[in-house]
């Protein structure tokens, strides 16, 4: 243990990350399949899919762990298909990391590739003949949020695992833990209302905790408050000033929200979605689904790859129309 | 009519076959030997020059067709992201195609468009390409005296295209009339050909932008529509032009003729469209129109298929215009966009949130993307609110002072002061340890040098 402990602390989410399989609470059936690979000591390509905060890369980290020892880290490679400039970097990159020397009595090395369903069709084809090209030193954990984007031929070639949102119980059973071994005062309905805001995912769910703890005892309202401030303000504030006519003053707020906050576009339609059906937003409740119909468009959209500005901005100018044959601006 | 896909007709009769560029026979014998004993050559490159629209770019390409090497082109704009140079270069040292035996062309398009100081890399990095190159490198320029090019002199053989007549401009216009089922009256493809200067790229363009509209080419349409190119218009003239359209083609034609090239445009108009245009319907179809022309231009990345830019250009110029129900011939004041103005401006910040992102990222083994809409908000929330607890996480994920800066903002100060005490902390508590474990010194002095905390008013953040 590191003497500088005390006075420094890292994000809980990956202090607590289950280190080891053992260690990992739910997801019974799936811990049990990966320690059979331990046991055997091979395995094939997996492909973990689900939801976001459900412990896809624990399980992987916690696979490799078990599988190599305390110096797991030098067989694994990670690598994020959506920070990765291309598939012609992922390849140089496994490419280098192949050909290192593989460990003792485990013949192979792992890639954690994670985000893969952010890859194109095409960057996919590619990394299917990676995975041929190398199987003999590497196994691929894939790691995505939904296993449809990933193409047939590579979900054939892979042990498929998917991963259920966490329980209830799970979740504040693990909060609870944490908040006792962190000294941290709590009420018991605070992480009730943790375990709605985070819908389900843990490591949104940790971070809330670690936030609402650094502002005092968790409370409902502490927790309520560190939401609040994590969301930008100017959300509704954009949405609301669109919905009065002022277009130019709204953009203002967009921008500020893309360039100080470094939302990026769909960041930005997916705050305005939660907006959109707050209580708080005082507006007919038809028109809540149009704009909803209209954000989901948008959103489409950027996917496709267009411009992020210019989308929100017929976004904003549609809030202007609607408003106006709703509100009456 | 209009329904039929439109491909602009510079692209659609884009020569196929060499014999179809026209009146450049000199440079096409001298291109073909220099091609066919490559590499058995005293240059390792070619370097095309000539004026615009003379046919270089097209020669490489029928030359490539015809003789079927797979081209990969390259544009100036391109030349300044390293990352491309090196995703070319990569391709370039490889022997053969992954796409079986066929050999390959590398054509940089407008080598002379790079720019000064900026693009000083642009250039180093084309002549290291050249020598490691196991592919013919086929360069365009305009001016050969440019002295930016002088590294090129001695790899590259340069290859001069002439000016083209107005003769040989008029045949390839006669030539689309024709295969276009046009009335086209020749004094007024003379006119065309003659305005163009021997550019048959902008005179084809003139051409279709005169049919388009009218459906056919007398001498008296042309003179109306095609105003003397003396020079190209500003933003400024170009928006106003669009905005008080009232044919689509007079959209169209105003973008041709603006110095904004595609990208630019869409901004600018991204910028003013509301300046011009307050109706709030009006202002609602003036955005989905340029809401669709960049998908398609998003498209068209993902794609690599160039010619959907024809939609882009459709419904960033004509959609935006006929969004207005009635054309308006109003004054606005117009701006520069705020977005290329913020860009330049913010760029410091956003590397420096990348950087966060990146070091966040590494540390819980998640993506940058995520670490910016999940982790860093609530980091401020912490940072801005505890700067006691900010100190201890900061230290413990090593942040750099600038990172503290960002994510603390207004707290800055508070932050940094416990950062500073607690690493003195760490310092002193290594060095008692170390004392400790040796019974023969006296008792450690450490202990009652220990600094207090920083004034207790601090803390009270804590309880915020």
């Amino acid at each position: 243990m590191s003497v500088s402990e005390a006075f420094a602390e890292i994000l809980w989410a990956e202090k607590y990350r289950p280190k080891s399989l053992k260690e990992i609470v739910n997801q019974e059936e799936i811990v049990r399949r990966l320690q059979r690979f331990v046991e055997e000591k091979n395995m094939p390509h997996l492909l973990f899919a689900g939801p976001p905060g459900t412990g896809k890369t624990t399980a992987a980290l916690a696979l490799a762990h078990d599988l190599y020892g305390e110096d797991w880290r030098r067989y694994v490679l990670e690598l994020n298909a959506s920070d990765e400039r291309g598939i012609d970097v992922i390849r140089t990159k496994v490419k280098e990391f192949a050909r290192s020397r593989v460990p003792g009595i485990i013949p192979f090395k792992i890639i954690l590739l994670d985000e893969a369903d952010n890859m194109t069709p095409d960057a996919q084809q590619a990394l299917r003949r990676l995975m041929e090209m190398y199987v003999e030193t590497t196994r691929f954990i894939l790691v995505a949020n939904y296993p449809s984007k990933i193409i047939e031929p590579i979900q054939s070639r892979c042990a498929v695992f998917r991963f259920i949102p966490l329980r209830r119980e799970d979740v504040i059973s693990r909060l609870k833990w944490i908040a006792n071994n962190e000294k941290v005062e709590y009420e018991e309905e605070a992480l009730e209302v943790i375990y709605e805001l985070s819908e389900g995912d843990m490591r949104r769910a940790i971070n809330i905790l670690q936030a609402a703890a650094a502002l005092g005892k968790v409370t409902i309202s502490t927790v309520y408050k560190v939401v609040g401030l994590a969301h930008p303000k100017e959300v509704r504030e954009m949405i609301q000033l669109a919905l009065r006519g002022k277009f130019i003053e709204s953009r203002e707020k967009l921008r500020k929200l893309m360039i100080e906050y470094g939302l990026s576009g769909v960041d930005v339609v997916k705050q305005i979605h939660r907006e959109i059906f707050s209580a708080d937003l005082k507006i007919p409740e038809e028109l809540r689904v149009l704009i909803a119909d209209y954000a989901g468009e948008i959103q489409y959209r950027l996917v496709e790859g267009a411009d992020d500005e210019i989308q929100l901005n017929a976004f904003l100018a549609r809030l202007a129309l609607l408003g106006k044959k709703f509100i009456g601006a | 009519m209009s329904m039929i896909r439109r491909v602009p007709w510079v692209i659609k009769y884009r020569p196929r076959r060499i014999n179809d560029v026209v009146n450049q026979e000199e440079a096409k014998r001298k291109l073909l030997a220099w091609i066919k004993s490559w590499p058995n050559v005293k240059k390792k490159a070619a370097l095309l020059w000539g004026p615009p629209g003379s046919g270089k770019t097209s020669l490489v390409e029928a030359i490539a067709k015809e003789l079927k090497y797979e081209l990969i082109e390259m544009n100036a704009s391109d030349f300044r992201r390293a990352s491309d140079i090196e995703r070319i270069a990569i391709t370039a040292a490889r022997r053969t195609s992954i796409f079986g035996a066929r050999s390959k062309i590398i054509l940089l398009d407008e080598v002379d468009g790079l720019q000064g100081r900026a693009d000083l890399g642009g250039l180093e990095a084309i002549v290291k390409l050249i020598e490691i190159s196991r592919h013919p490198v086929i360069m365009t320029a305009n001016d050969p005296w440019d002295p930016k090019l002088r590294p090129l002199r001695n790899i590259a053989e340069f290859i001069e295209f002439k000016k083209l007549r107005e003769s040989d401009v008029v045949k390839v216009l006669k030539r689309i009339c024709s295969a276009e089922n046009l009335v086209c009256e020749e004094d007024a493809l003379r006119f065309i050909a003659q305005r163009s200067e021997g550019d048959l790229r902008s005179a084809i363009n003139d051409l279709e932008a005169i049919a388009e509209g009218v459906g056919k080419v007398s001498l008296n349409i042309a003179k109306t529509i095609l105003r003397p190119r003396d020079r190209e218009h500003n933003p400024f003239e170009t928006l106003r032009a669009i905005f008080s359209s009232k044919y689509a083609w007079q959209a169209k034609l105003a973008a041709s003729q603006s110095q904004l090239d595609y990208d630019q445009l869409i901004e600018w108009l991204n910028e003013n469209v509301p300046y011009y245009i307050t109706d709030y319907e009006e202002l609602w179809r003036a955005y989905e129109a340029l809401s669709r022309a960049s998908v398609y231009r998003g498209r068209i990345i993902k794609s690599g298929n160039w010619d959907l830019l024809s939609y882009v250009m459709d419904l960033a110029t004509a959609g935006v215009a006929l969004s207005q129900k009635v054309p308006r011939y109003k004054w606005a004041r117009l701006k520069f966009p705020e977005k290329i103005k913020r860009m330049a401006e913010t760029k410091e910040v956003r590397e420096l949130r990348e950087e966060i992102a990146g070091l966040i990222a590494r540390h819980i083994h998640t993506s940058r993307r995520l670490v910016k809409s999940d982790v860093l908000p609530f980091l401020r929330v912490i940072f801005e609110n505890n700067p006691r607890y900010a100190a201890k996480i900061a230290l413990g994920l090593n942040m750099t002072d600038k990172m503290i800066q960002y994510l603390a903002g207004s707290k800055y100060n508070e932050v940094s002061k416990y950062v500073k005490y607690f690493s003195e902390m760490t310092k002193k508590t290594v060095e008692t340890k170390l004392i400790q474990k040796e019974p023969s010194k006296k008792t450690p002095k450490a202990k009652k040098k220990t600094k207090k905390e920083p004034e207790s008013s601090l803390l009270s953040y804590m309880k915020k």
